[in-house]
């Protein structure tokens, strides 16, 4: 094979240039290996939590999705932390100054760990996010792990808070809002008997949160005499509709994410159906309106934030919400992502008070903010929440609330019927 | 009973008419070039917001420019044939910057599909910088039903009057690119050109321009298609598209790669058998279609209509 | 800028890459490759997670003897899955083959979303770690990495790697040459396989979670575009390919909210550019002779 020929026939030629092909493959592997170990060698976890905590400024990182399916939520997810810091800023005379450090999440796994990662690498002293509850399961652990907080802003899958003590959430769980919206509904209509269920059944939100409406209906009485499985993407729904409306039923629970809904709602009105409609917590937002305009007056909805709600603290949001959108009303996960940064910034300066972020290291300065955080009770848009040892909200204040369209069907508001205070229950 | 299966004709022709048309895209581009475009299904979605915008729609409040929008809106069909004019127009310059240069050096079709790919990355990412990832709905004063019920009754079944509109359209486009294939002296020569290349050039055919005009036809058709159902179901942000992409892959094959009856036949078969699949099994459905194409691909490799000839890639 | 779990990414990208390499060296285009990463996937976390005699701790540690043992039965799993579909789907040729792979890939995806025991939309989560950091993980997909980049080089020199590039060539004459067609482009079909499937059973572990998305046609795609660019021509295309494509959108963070659209552009330029892939025989030829001053005739 290496001998060398001084004139080279067609299959000597052939044997050299293969030998110089392997030779050329030995060279670059040995090159991208030598790249790999070195990349490894300056990548290796240069954690910074046992660097001492500098003055200044402290970060929160943010990872959610502003790319990717889920961006409709990433993109109200980052004018809460937008307003978040707007309203830190106006009342943070003399507390410590808190920044937001944000990165996209996108919408699948590797990119949430990858944002994590790169976040916790910067040296910031608590995550907000992932946007999905899928994301979460993969991102979380790696926070958990080196001891970082993470608040989620919008993660509602069973078990979020259970991945480990830095983990908690602010986005309730369906579990204590939806069950209201269905009593709401039978308050309106005691002779109610036959109930049809749609849910996006490739959804982790809708699937969990369909479990409860179920279990919800079960407890009143009432079994669903049809259940229709739609999936994410979808917008035409003239099948699954034309199928349940041959049962007759005179109520319809919905549990899908927000365009597909208001697509739903329409086209069930379209075709003709008269009843009630529950929606799940996936449509709290006014993103619903321009879809399913004229259509969407009447249907019931029960919310982990009401726009209603009049305490100080909704209303300086509500008017940070005008300032920067014009007119609308914020949808629950721009109130939600709010909230997420609002409580870490109280959590920040009441640790900051007492003095517990001198002289400590970045990683001992994580762990008294969870600390904190967990500990404390906050006034917040969502109403007073606080947190279960585990991280889990607690949520005092749940609403039910209708629909009410514009005559010009273009714009409508939430109008409160109903709220609940749910003292020191367990999610 | 009869009503029951009216109405379940009705579903399986509402969205196999569209999933015909996206399948007939993707065919006019595939038998003139021997490639699949992937960036189709982009072009579905900016057809779908170009007729937002040219029917006065204002940008939403997470888009580059919000609240802007045009002085005057045009009424819904001028703004639609607009719309799948302007998509044409985009579907060209996707063609002249992923697929000419590839052909040009001639290299294998193989990398057609990654730099298509690559530009329908490039146009949803650029819609969704511009326009947001909020959901849509055309201004409805202006639409395409003035006068007209919402839902029609056709012998106890029900249909929104939009898709029935939709359907007819998309039969119309279907049956116009048909006759236009089949009888004007463009048509036969793109036919020949798809036919065989070489034939075609020695015929004094330009076949650069033949490819040029499959492109901007599967365009336009994607164009058409995403404001249709922009009309029916609203824009739900720009990655809609993407979905009828790639169903729309699948009726493709099924009806047999670059036979327009094809296309159609299989779109509808497709159609018929989502909307056979029972409530308790919906969660599979769309395994359903893909176990359809497995199976016809593996009894009839070149689809239910399509020619058997030996490929390369 | 690269940290270590972005590395880890990387040399998964790399292995798929290689997954789609494989079939592609006999004249083979398969999409299938999520499908088996996949499937590798959920076997390696439902073992870990439901399966107590492998040893997953309270904790959440995880013996590294087990993880292995995952990664074999998850290549065996998705090796004998391939032998299986193989026989049927590789009758097809070309952009036909394609197809019906990437119909694998999604009736595997909905099956995994709407089996019994896999968790749903939601997955299975909580998947226990055998290392306490990244680095665990990057040692592993580097010996996965150069153990099959190894086996890629040998099949150059063995009669498999012949008749594979035999039937790349020309798949009638090289039936005429007495080459078992069916047989070789079964082999490279299931090496495929494997390598996906022990690649998923790392990356559900990496991952921490597994669920239907992890295998989705959108994967299908970007692992193509891995050996496009990268090159199809020498197994080390796919290699940097994929590790090169892989990190490009966390590269590219800086850049804001143009980041995908300056990707897409890569992945449009990139075959324009270099319709050979970054490594092509002659790049490797040319990296040969350097310094071997004897070599100095022109082809």
């Amino acid at each position: 094979m290496t001998s060398s020929p001084a004139t080279p026939s067609p299959t000597g030629r052939r044997a050299v240039r293969s030998d110089e092909r392997r030779r050329g493959v030995l060279r670059l592997a040995s090159l991208l290996l030598a790249g790999i170990g070195a990349i490894a060698w300056l990548g290796r976890s240069a954690d910074p939590a046992s660097r001492p905590l500098a003055a200044g400024p402290l970060s929160l990182g943010a990872a959610i999705a502003l790319t990717g399916n889920a961006n409709l939520y990433g993109q109200d997810q980052r004018i809460g932390l937008a307003l978040a810091e707007r309203w830190a800023q106006q009342d943070a005379a003399g507390g410590r100054a808190v920044r937001v450090w944000l990165e996209d999440g996108a919408s699948d796994e590797p990119s949430a760990i990858a944002a994590f990662n790169l976040l916790i690498r910067q040296g910031v002293i608590a995550l907000i996010g992932p946007t999905l509850s899928q994301q979460a399961f993969a991102a979380d652990p790696i926070a958990q792990r080196q001891g970082v907080p993470v608040v989620a802003p919008s993660n509602t899958a069973k078990g979020i808070p259970q991945i480990g003590h830095f983990i908690s959430r602010v986005s309730a769980q369906s579990s204590v809002i939806a069950p209201l919206s269905i009593d709401e509904a039978l308050r309106r209509d005691p002779s109610i008997q036959r109930v049809a269920v749609f849910y996006a059944h490739d959804d982790a939100y809708s699937t969990a949160e369909v479990q409860i409406f179920d279990k919800a209906l079960a407890a009143r009485g009432l079994t669903p005499v049809t259940v229709q499985r739609t999936q994410l993407a979808d917008n035409d729904f003239q099948t699954p509709i034309t199928n349940a409306l041959q049962r007759a039923p005179q109520l319809v629970v919905l549990s899908v994410q927000a365009v597909a809904g208001g697509n739903l709602i329409r086209q069930l009105r379209e075709l003709g159906y008269r009843g009630q409609i529950v929606v799940g917590n996936g449509l709290n937002t006014p993103n619903i309106y321009p879809i399913c305009q004229r259509w969407c007056d009447g249907i019931l909805i029960a919310q982990a934030y009401s726009p209603e709600l009049n305490t100080p603290i909704n209303r300086d949001f509500q008017r940070l919400y005008r300032q920067a959108r014009g007119d609308r009303r914020p949808p629950q996960i721009t109130a939600q992502a709010f909230t997420a940064y609002q409580v870490l910034h109280e959590a920040i300066q009441r640790l900051h008070s007492k003095g517990g972020l001198t002289g400590v290291t970045l990683g001992q300065a994580r762990v008294r903010l969870m600390h904190e955080l967990l500990a404390g009770r906050y006034e917040t848009p969502l109403g007073p929440i606080g947190f279960s040892p585990e991280g889990e909200v607690q949520q005092q204040r749940f609403y039910v609330a209708e629909v009410r369209m514009d005559p010009s069907g273009r714009d409508g508001r939430f109008a409160l019927v109903g709220q609940r205070s749910l003292n020191g229950a367990r999610p | 009973m009869i009503e029951a299966l009216l109405q379940t004709l009705l579903n399986g022709a509402a969205s196999g008419g569209v999933y015909a048309l996206v399948a007939l895209g993707y065919t006019l581009v595939f038998s003139v070039l021997g490639v699949i475009n992937f960036a189709q299904g982009a072009l579905f979605s900016l057809g779908g917001y170009l007729t937002y915008l040219l029917m006065g729609g204002r940008i939403g409040v997470n888009g580059a420019l919000p609240g802007w929008g045009l002085p005057a809106g045009l009424p819904f069909w001028l703004a639609l044939l607009l719309a799948a004019a302007g998509s044409g127009l985009v579907a060209l310059l996707v063609e002249r910057v992923a697929f000419a240069p590839l052909r040009r050096r001639g290299a294998e079709p193989l990398l057609a599909l990654i730099t298509s790919l690559g530009a329908g990355v490039v146009l949803v990412n650029l819609l969704q910088i511009l326009m947001g990832a909020e959901g849509y709905a055309f201004p409805q004063e202006s639409g395409a039903l003035a006068g007209l019920p919402e839902v029609l009754m056709i012998g106890g079944a029900r249909i929104r009057t939009i898709q029935l509109l939709l359907l007819l359209v998309c039969s119309a486009a279907v049956v116009g690119l048909s006759l236009w294939l089949e009888r004007s002296r463009g048509g036969q020569a793109l036919r020949a050109v798809a036919e065989d290349a070489t034939t075609a050039q020695l015929l004094g055919i330009n076949s650069d321009a033949m490819v040029r005009l499959a492109f901007v036809l599967s365009g336009a058709l994607a164009g058409l298609g995403g404001s249709l159902i922009g009309m029916s179901v609203s824009l739900p942000g720009p990655y809609f598209g993407i979905g009828y992409g790639l169903k729309g892959l699948a009726v493709l094959v099924l009806g047999g790669l670059g036979s327009v009856p094809g296309a159609i036949a299989g779109g509808l078969l497709m159609g018929l058998a989502e909307a056979l699949v029972p409530a308790e099994a919906s969660g599979w459905r769309d395994a359903l279609a893909f176990a359809i194409l497995f199976a016809v691909l593996l009894l009839r490799p070149s689809g239910l209509l399509g020619r058997r000839t030996v490929d390369k890639v | 800028m690269i940290d270590n779990g972005l590395l880890v990414q990387m040399l998964l990208g790399a292995l798929l890459g290689l997954s789609v390499y494989l079939p592609l060296a006999a004249g083979q285009l398969s999409l299938a490759t999520p499908a088996f990463y996949a499937v590798g996937g959920t076997l390696a976390a439902l073992l870990s997670t439901r399966w107590s005699v492998l040893g997953a701790t309270a904790a959440g540690g995880f013996p590294v003897l087990s993880l292995l043992l995952e990664l074999v039965l998850g290549g065996a799993l998705a090796g004998t899955l391939a032998l299986l579909v193989g026989r049927l789907v590789l009758r097809l040729r070309g952009i036909y083959l394609a197809i019906a792979t990437i119909a694998l890939v999604e009736i595997v995806r909905v099956a995994i979303l709407n089996l019994p025991f896999t968790g749903g939309a939601i997955g299975i989560f909580s998947i226990p770690q055998p290392f306490t950091d990244a680095s665990g993980y990057l040692l592993t997909a580097l010996i996965l990495l150069v153990l099959t980049g190894w086996i890629c080089q040998r099949l150059d020199t063995m009669p498999l790697g012949r008749a594979m590039a035999a039937i790349r060539d020309d798949e009638l004459a090289a039936g005429c040459m007495g080459i078992d067609t069916t047989r070789v482009k079964l082999t490279a079909f299931v090496l495929s396989a494997v390598v996906a499937g022990t690649s998923g059973a790392l990356a559900a572990h990496f991952l921490n979670t597994w669920n239907a998305r992890q295998g989705s046609f959108d994967v299908s795609i970007t692992t193509l575009a891995f050996v496009i660019l990268g090159g199809s021509r020498a197994w080390l295309g796919p290699v940097v390919g994929g590790l090169l494509l892989t990190a490009l959108p966390e590269l590219l963070r800086p850049v804001g909210d143009v980041r995908l659209v300056l990707f897409g552009l890569v992945i449009v330029l990139g075959p324009v550019l270099a319709p050979r892939g970054l490594v092509s025989p002659e790049l490797l030829e040319r990296l040969g002779r350097w310094g071997s001053p004897t070599r100095e005739q022109k082809p």
